[in-house]
């Protein structure tokens, strides 16, 4: 690849700026990559971590977990199968110090396998009603152990007694309590909105009113999570095809300006083979340096990025798109390879 | 014996009225050891002759024969591989490739080929064609006669039999294209080459062996100083 190397050295400036590019729209993808898994994190985290795998909701609910209302009977049959009761609602509390936040309260079941697998990253897990434990999201905002929160719009109040992480849901951080609490704030005792179940195909049979839905379908329709989801889907696509026009075009310019070497080289017996071996390189080389330090800057802004922006690099994302990238870029090379092909060294020496 | 012939060749191009014949019933050799210098004006077939004899180009009618052995009816890949080999090709431009050194255009060649001159015959050949002190130098930083002998000293590099020339002195002054064709001389017969040098200067021919002149496409012989 010493041809490649060697003209690459030579006009620094001409292959740093192809890199520059490549290595800018690399990072663009990336950190859109990550506000898209980040928000969608926001949207969905809590979900995540319950490890449920199907849920009862009501048929008409359009799969809005707070929108449902699974009928007892259903939710008999539901949590005999195992499931686990959900009441969830959104709202505002507020601490004494006069601290506020909108959240999203789930109301459990002790009895039941969230409250069970409820990961307490400090403090203790719910042992009574009217305690609460909350998203760590709260301890920036300055809620604290120990602290009595009240339910806006309603006298329930409730002692926070354990903070827990990764606890999002439709971008606000929730707020565990148990069933009971839940129901005395929305003042519908004995109101169900869902059951959740570990198994993807739970047994159960004779639903009236609800039925068994996959989490993916659930998550799918939390309220602009689709829309979300596809937008960053759409900008990461359309960047991907700028690289690819980008590479080819800065290529193009480059190999035809050197046909006439091509060419005098082709004359002297050098293998066009070897020409685009070179070439191909010279692709492969400038993507993975421009991919690279893309790779480096997504880190260190992550790392520097102020905690409230919602961001979320996955490794395995970077790891494939950074691929799809640099199989871009060969590709990019297609179309001045084919003039490398093409060029005649005859009607470069001819005159 | 190294030699290059060619046999009957003619070549013509496009068809109907615009139909041209750059090429007409050439007979031609040249044999290792000689230099042949062919003369002709501007668009009487010089480079489309030179072409043809490198196997760039494959003739209307008639062959060309390399050491005996057809050439311009075998195939694209063979024909490189035999220029590679065999053929050294020194043009009027764009002889050397602008991002590689002086010392970087021979070691281009290695990458591409090996037998080529060894380390003691190569030092001959840069002192005599006067470019030691270029070595680390980029084609841009060359006046027009350095580059002219370092693409000469690149096709000798590969150490082919015949060694062909496409006006070679034309960016040259007087001075220097008699010194260049001396070079040529001297090289043929120094290093056992056969150089082909095709010009439309005529004051070059008092240092050629064999003396060509090609006028609309029709080659005859001038002089031959050998015999
Ligand atoms: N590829 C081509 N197609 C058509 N005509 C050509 C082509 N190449 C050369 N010619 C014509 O053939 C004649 C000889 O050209 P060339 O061999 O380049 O002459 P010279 O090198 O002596 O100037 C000219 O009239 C030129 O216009
Ligand atoms: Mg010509």
């Amino acid at each position: 690849m010493f041809l490649a190397i060697k003209e690459i050295k030579h006009e620094k400036l001409r292959y740093a700026l192809i890199t520059g590019m490549i290595m800018l729209v690399s990072y663009l993808v990336f950190i859109l990559s990550g506000l898209s898994s980040g928000l969608q994190t926001l949207n969905s985290a809590a979900i995540d971590t319950w490890g449920a795998n199907a849920i009862v909701l009501n048929k008409d609910s359009q799969l809005i977990l707070p929108q449902s209302v699974v009928a007892p009977t259903d939710v008999k049959r539901a949590t005999a199968a195992g499931g686990a009761k959900l009441v969830q609602f959104g709202g505002l509390v507020k601490d004494s110090s006069g601290h506020k936040e909108s959240v999203q309260t789930v109301g459990i079941d002790p009895n039941e396998f969230i409250y069970k697998d409820l990961k307490i990253e400090t403090g203790k897990t719910i042992t009574a009603d009217n305690q609460v434990v909350v998203s760590d999201n709260l301890k920036v905002d300055g809620f604290k152990l120990g602290d009595t929160i009240k339910f806006a719009n309603t006298d329930v109040s409730a002692k926070i007694v354990g903070f827990t992480k990764n606890a999002n849901l439709n971008i606000a951080p929730v707020v565990y309590t148990t069933i009971t609490t839940a129901q005395k704030i929305t003042e519908r005792p004995g109101v169900v909105n869902g059951v959740v179940f570990k198994d993807a195909k739970p047994d159960v049979s004779g639903l009236r009113t609800s039925q068994v839905y996959g989490i993916d379908e659930f998550v799918n329709a939390l309220p602009g999570n689709s829309a979300q989801t596809m937008t960053f889907n759409f900008m990461i696509g359309f960047l991907m095809v700028i690289i690819l026009i980008v590479i080819t075009i800065f290529l193009y310019i480059l190999t035809i300006q050197k046909l006439p070497n091509f060419g005098v080289l082709k004359a002297q017996g050098v293998a066009t083979k070897y020409l685009v071996k070179n070439t191909l390189f010279q692709s492969f080389l400038i993507a993975v340096i421009g991919v690279g330090i893309a790779v480096i800057l997504t880190t260190i802004t992550a790392v520097i990025l102020p905690a409230q922006v919602p961001i979320f690099i996955s490794a395995s994302y970077v790891a494939v798109t950074a691929v799809l990238i640099i199989v871009m870029s060969l590709l990019g090379s297609l179309i001045p390879i084919r003039e490398i092909v093409k060029v005649d060294p005859y009607t470069m020496i001819g005159g | 014996m190294a030699n290059l012939e060619l046999k009957d060749v003619s070549k013509v191009y496009g068809s109907g009225v615009s139909q041209l014949t750059a090429l007409d019933h050439v007979n031609f050799s040249a044999h290792e050891g000689e230099t042949v210098l062919i003369v002709g004006p501007s668009g009487s077939g010089k480079t489309t002759f030179l072409t043809i004899a490198g196997g760039l180009q494959t003739p209307s009618t008639g062959e060309v024969l390399i050491n005996g052995n057809g050439y311009s009816s075998t195939n694209k890949h063979a024909q490189s591989d035999l220029r590679l080999h065999k053929i050294g090709f020194v043009l009027q431009a764009y002889n050397l490739v602008p991002f590689l050194t002086v010392a970087e255009q021979f070691e281009l060649v290695d990458k591409v080929k090996q037998n080529n001159m060894s380390a003691e015959r190569f030092e001959d050949v840069l002192d005599t064609l006067g470019i030691k002190d270029l070595l680390a130098k980029y084609p841009k930083e060359l006046s027009g006669g350095q580059r002219q002998r370092v693409a000469i000293a690149r096709a000798l590099y590969a150490d082919p039999e015949y060694i062909l020339a496409d006006e070679p002195t034309a960016a040259l002054d007087t001075n220097r294209s008699l010194e260049v064709m001396s070079l040529f001389n001297q090289l043929a017969h120094k290093y056992q080459k056969a150089v082909i040098v095709v010009t439309h200067d005529q004051r070059l021919e008092a240092k050629a062996d064999k003396v060509y002149q090609i006028i609309d496409g029709k080659m005859s012989l001038l002089s031959n100083n050998i015999e």
